[in-house]
């Protein structure tokens, strides 16, 4: 508190009580108000005992401390990519209606013909994608949308994680088909749901997924069937539509993910 | 530099216009934000939260301007939000809730596991810290919600009526935390009871029908009030004078 502090001799004659009454009545008064030359006091042997009983007790009366996690990098990926639940959500339903799809086709390709593979297993991640963020279903969405890692940064790692499930699943379901070679199916995956996410930064994701999932049936289900290899063989055309879709997502970046006002 | 200023601000929902030319000017401290349901306070909140995007207007945060993307992430990683009504993953823990905030605002990972246990404990929840959060009570959640919003010490603090759900001696504690929170940021605390801006408040700030009607210290509101105002206490008094004088007068 001042500039001034007892000196060090003085102290340990004050704590042998080895001072003059006048003199320790003044480096008490001191003491009162300076906590440096207070801190400065080795307590002896005995208090020390009392002081650390003190601490255990007061230390044991304090709730149990739980799992405090070190941040490290790895905790933090998986903190962000594992915490929406509403990904999770997406995650196993792509997963379980393309399993079953994919074994029920390789069971018997007349009770799952091909084209519902086709159908179904792009379209999965761009609408898991689209439910695992915007305001409708992602309770958490006010809250995220206003940190530095909301919008834009938040819909890729949930992204992320989707693809990270759905693509190997999708690519098993190519080769079980045998239509094109299982790689390829990849391209509309990715192109699917960057579609979705340029379009979720102009209107609602949800409504995103569903405009992208329905032109995507009109694509399979217009031509005749034997245009669908063609279709999935097509790769200029799917990088085309993700570069595209990818440069609407960089332009608009401060609306995807974020509520338009 | 801590302070809000907005200039010019102009929201609108489709047709209906919210604010229209709004000032405000906030500096360190806690500030009240009152005013009758409808009158746009949880939508300034949402403004200055950077959740909603005015149609207009000029928002500086913290000597950011929010229109440039860069300066408004530096503003957003020193921002608290708590709105309304927040949703939560019913299967998180109140820890795991917390920490997943602290990861968002971009805390420097050193600092993450201490101060989202001191988050919690400052709202009172550390015994319930690993409970999941379906299992909470509501002024439980609210609490929770309170911890995710101060995780990162934010020198911006908005808390869209903090107190609802609260029984009376949290809600004692929680003006406590208000008053130790207003020492060194702009805390911005919008609520329908008055009671809490003369406890907690050192500035109080009234909207009514898109305008700031008036800003001051708790004790200017309550001398506004005359005898024969409507309300059962002197600051509520205060508030009724206000808002009709401002309705009475000419725009």
């Amino acid at each position: 508190m001042t500039g001034f502090h007892v000196d060090a001799g003085v102290l340990t004659a004050y704590v042998e009580g080895s001072l003059a009454d006048v003199d320790a009545w003044s480096v008490e008064a001191h003491l009162d108000r300076c906590v440096a030359c207070r801190m400065s006091i080795a307590p002896d042997a005995s208090t020390a005992l009392v002081l650390d009983a003190v601490a255990v007790s007061l230390g044991s009366r304090l709730p149990t401390q739980g799992r405090v996690r070190r941040a490290t990098a790895s905790r933090r990926i998986r903190v962000l990519v594992g915490a929406g639940p509403a990904a999770r959500g997406a995650w196993l339903l792509s997963v379980a209606v393309t399993a079953v799809l994919t074994a029920g086709l390789a069971v018997s390709p007349t009770v799952v013909p091909p084209w519902l593979l086709l159908l179904i297993a792009p379209a999965l991640p761009a609408v898991g994608t689209a439910l695992s963020y915007g305001r409708r279903t992602d309770p958490l969405h006010e809250l995220v949308a206003g940190t530095p890692q909301g919008g834009l940064r938040i819909v890729l790692w949930r992204t992320l994680a989707v693809l990270a499930v759905a693509a190997p699943v999708a690519v098993l379901a190519g080769a079980v088909t045998g239509v094109g070679t299982p790689g390829w199916w990849l391209l509309p995956c990715v192109a699917l749901t960057a579609l979705t996410l340029a379009l979720g930064s102009l209107i609602e994701p949800a409504y995103a997924a569903v405009v992208v999932a329905g032109a995507w049936a009109v694509v399979v289900l217009a031509p005749p069937v034997g245009g669908v290899v063609v279709l999935v063989s097509s790769v200029p055309g799917w990088l085309g539509v993700t570069a595209a879709a990818a440069v609407v997502v960089y332009v608009r970046r401060e609306r995807v993910g974020r509520q338009p006002a | 530099m801590t302070t809000v200023s907005v200039d010019g601000l102009r929201v609108s929902y489709g047709k209906r216009i919210v604010f229209d030319d709004l000032d405000l000017e906030l500096g360190v401290g806690v500030h009240g934000l009152l005013g009758p349901n409808g009158a746009g306070k949880t939508t300034l909140m949402r403004v200055l939260a950077t959740v909603l995007r005015p149609d207009r207007g000029d928002v500086r945060l913290l000597g950011h301007h929010i229109g440039n993307p860069s300066a408004l992430r530096q503003a957003r990683r020193q921002l608290g939000y708590l709105p309304q009504a927040f949703g939560f993953y019913p299967r998180f823990t109140v820890r795991e809730f917390v920490e997943y905030f602290a990861w968002l605002k971009e805390m420097p990972p050193a600092r993450i596991p201490l101060a989202v246990d001191r988050a919690i404990e400052r709202v009172g929840l550390l015994e319930r810290a690993d409970d999941r959060m379906k299992h909470l009570s509501g002024g439980m959640l609210r609490r929770a919600g309170i911890a995710q919003a101060i995780v990162n010490d934010p020198r911006l603090l908005l808390l869209d009526e903090p107190t609802a759900g609260l029984d009376p001696e949290q809600r004692v504690q929680f003006r406590a935390l208000l008053r130790e929170l207003g020492l060194d940021a702009v805390v911005l605390v919008s609520t329908h009871l008055v009671e809490d801006v003369v406890a907690a408040c050192t500035r109080v700030n009234l909207v009514d029908g898109g305008r700031l009607v008036f800003t001051g210290l708790p004790d200017e509101l309550i001398a506004a009030g005359g005898d024969d105002d409507s309300g059962d206490s002197p600051i509520e008094r205060g508030y009724t004078a206000v808002l009709q004088g401002a309705r009475t007068a000419p725009r």
